[in-house]
């Protein structure tokens, strides 16, 4: 479900893209260090966005540091910080719980790769449950919540997109400061519906063909495996519409250092992922710039 | 009191010009409409009065020695959810309002879950209860819904053109559209490092 929000490049400099990428490097070296080798794999970029902005009102120091896919190298990331730990500690919990769906959700023969992962993941999630028992918790009681709502076929985007939407934002929790805490705590929901939302229109033609629960099927109450032109128009509506929330929430924070690369997420690249998706480019756009290195950071 | 150029995020230096500029771009920013239900509000309406404050304090200070004469060039502006006090004629309904007003939506939500028949008004409060909720799918739907069972309503029109209300603010140099109208061949993504690939190989960048 995760990995959609990244800065769109036209607007940053190679110093911008950098501190992005270190802050990216960053998050990776803490899975590594907290929860071994095999959590990295773990690392994505919308953990990275919660990291970040986390991280806000810290001064952020980065060293160049080696690891397994820049041994001689190395590359510049971030160094320790309380936020890049909450963000490790919470994707380790979410992680260990969207495998245990994906557990229950498949067959016995089907499961069997989930289940390996589970167990090479089970050191990395008990240390994490620990740390963060709480979120745990919350997210236990959102991703049942979901599961039952997704059961029911429930025919309402916003009722299907909560759950996923205040797990997110329980990740607020994290932060001390009551006002940035109220503030945190909407951009985070905003960003969960969205990225529901998103990949809900990413894999409705997957799930037209397995039969699996979609929203904007029961929604929209849509036959075959493509999205209409009045659906799409109808969701980019409803997408903006938390898109302008989490701007708002943006708004109210001081980004100091990070102005620019943040600017890029809330101001464009959410409109731009968003529409690469609707019109089907998104994932042949990911494969071209991963096979070109087109624009590396 | 802080520094009134720091509030404005510029330089001591600035002309007249940069500095009205600066308080412009920023009250864009913080303006209600860009906070129209939404749970920030009254921070954004903080920082709006920061601004305001520290426009004013630059302009005094800098028009000192001539007459000043309290310029009204900094703007208020109301912030706060929009008032739902129109009379009704349902004690249940009013009750509703009355939650509404005082920001208590969850029991706004209960009276209406609790209420069987789904009049045009019902439809219009349960469309703000869910904005108020960020639920801005189901909002569109009920006073979508709220319009077409009573098309005369003046105050159901309202709250459905206020949803619909795209206002936003975008620094200079972004573009202005919305998701269905962005201009995506110029788009181009930050990609990731990539050093794990989608099977969770490492890639061995830089040898």
């Amino acid at each position: 479900m995760f990995g959609y929000v990244r800065p769109a490049a036209q607007h940053l400099d190679e110093a911008e893209r950098q501190r992005f990428r270190s802050a990216y490097c960053g998050l990776c070296h803490t899975l590594g260090r907290r929860y071994g080798f095999f959590a990295r794999w773990l690392l994505n970029f919308d953990f990275t966005l919660l990291a970040v902005l986390l991280s806000l009102g810290t001064p952020t120091t980065s060293r160049c540091q080696r690891c397994v896919a820049h041994p001689c190298r190395g590359c510049d990331a971030m160094n320790a910080s309380p936020a890049l730990d909450a963000a490790a500690d919470r994707s380790v919990v979410l992680a260990w719980w969207q495998l245990q769906d994906h557990i229950a959700d498949h067959g016995v023969w089907k499961s069997i790769p989930y289940r390996l992962a589970a167990l090479l993941y089970r050191g990395a999630y008990r240390k994490a449950r620990a740390l963060v028992p709480d979120f745990d918790a919350a997210v236990q009681r959102h991703l049942r919540e979901l599961d039952e709502r997704e059961r029911a076929r429930c025919a309402s985007l916003d009722a299907a997109a909560e759950p996923f939407a205040a797990l997110l934002s329980e990740i607020a929790s994290a932060e001390p400061d009551e006002t940035r805490r109220r503030i945190f705590a909407q951009l985070f929901y905003h960003l969960g519906r969205w990225i529901y939302l998103i990949d809900a229109a990413d894999d409705f033609k997957a799930d037209a063909k397995s039969g699996n629960y979609n929203p904007l099927r029961c929604r929209y109450e849509i036959e075959g495996d493509t999205l209409p032109d009045e659906v799409k128009s109808a969701l980019g509506e409803t997408l903006d519409a938390s898109i302008r929330q989490m701007a708002g929430a943006y708004a109210l924070l001081n980004a100091g250092e990070w102005t620019a690369v943040l600017d890029s997420i809330f101001y464009d690249s959410l409109y731009g992922i968003g529409k690469a998706v609707l019109s089907g480019v998104y994932r042949k756009q990911k494969r071209r710039i991963r096979r070109t290195k087109e624009e590396p950071i | 009191m802080t520094d009134p150029y720091k509030v404005l995020n510029i330089a001591p230096t600035a002309s007249d010009d940069e500095v009205k500029h600066a308080y412009r771009e920023l009250a864009r920013k913080y303006h209600p409409d860009n906070y129209h239900d939404n749970p920030l509000a009254d921070l954004a309406q903080e920082k709006m009065k920061e601004i305001n404050e520290a426009y004013e304090q630059i302009q005094k200070q800098r028009k000192a020695g001539a007459a000043y004469t309290a310029s009204s060039s900094a703007q208020s502006y109301s912030y706060g959810d929009a008032a739902y006090s129109n009379a009704s004629a349902n004690p249940v309904m009013q009750r509703v309002r009355m939650a509404i007003n005082n920001g208590d939506i969850s029991m706004a939500e209960r009276l209406l879950n609790e209420t069987q028949e789904h009049d045009a008004e019902w439809n219009f409060l349960m469309g703000v209860v869910c904005s108020r909720r960020g639920w801005m799918d189901d909002a569109k739907r009920c006073l979508e819904t709220a319009c077409r069972m009573d098309p005369g309503n003046v105050e159901y029109r309202q709250a459905l053109q206020m949803l619909q209300n795209t206002a936003s603010y975008r620094p200079a140099g972004y573009h202005r559209g919305g998701t269905m109208t962005y201009d995506d061949t110029c788009m181009r993504l930050c990609a990731g490092l990539a050093c794990y690939s989608t099977t969770g190989c490492p890639i061995f960048c830089c040898i």
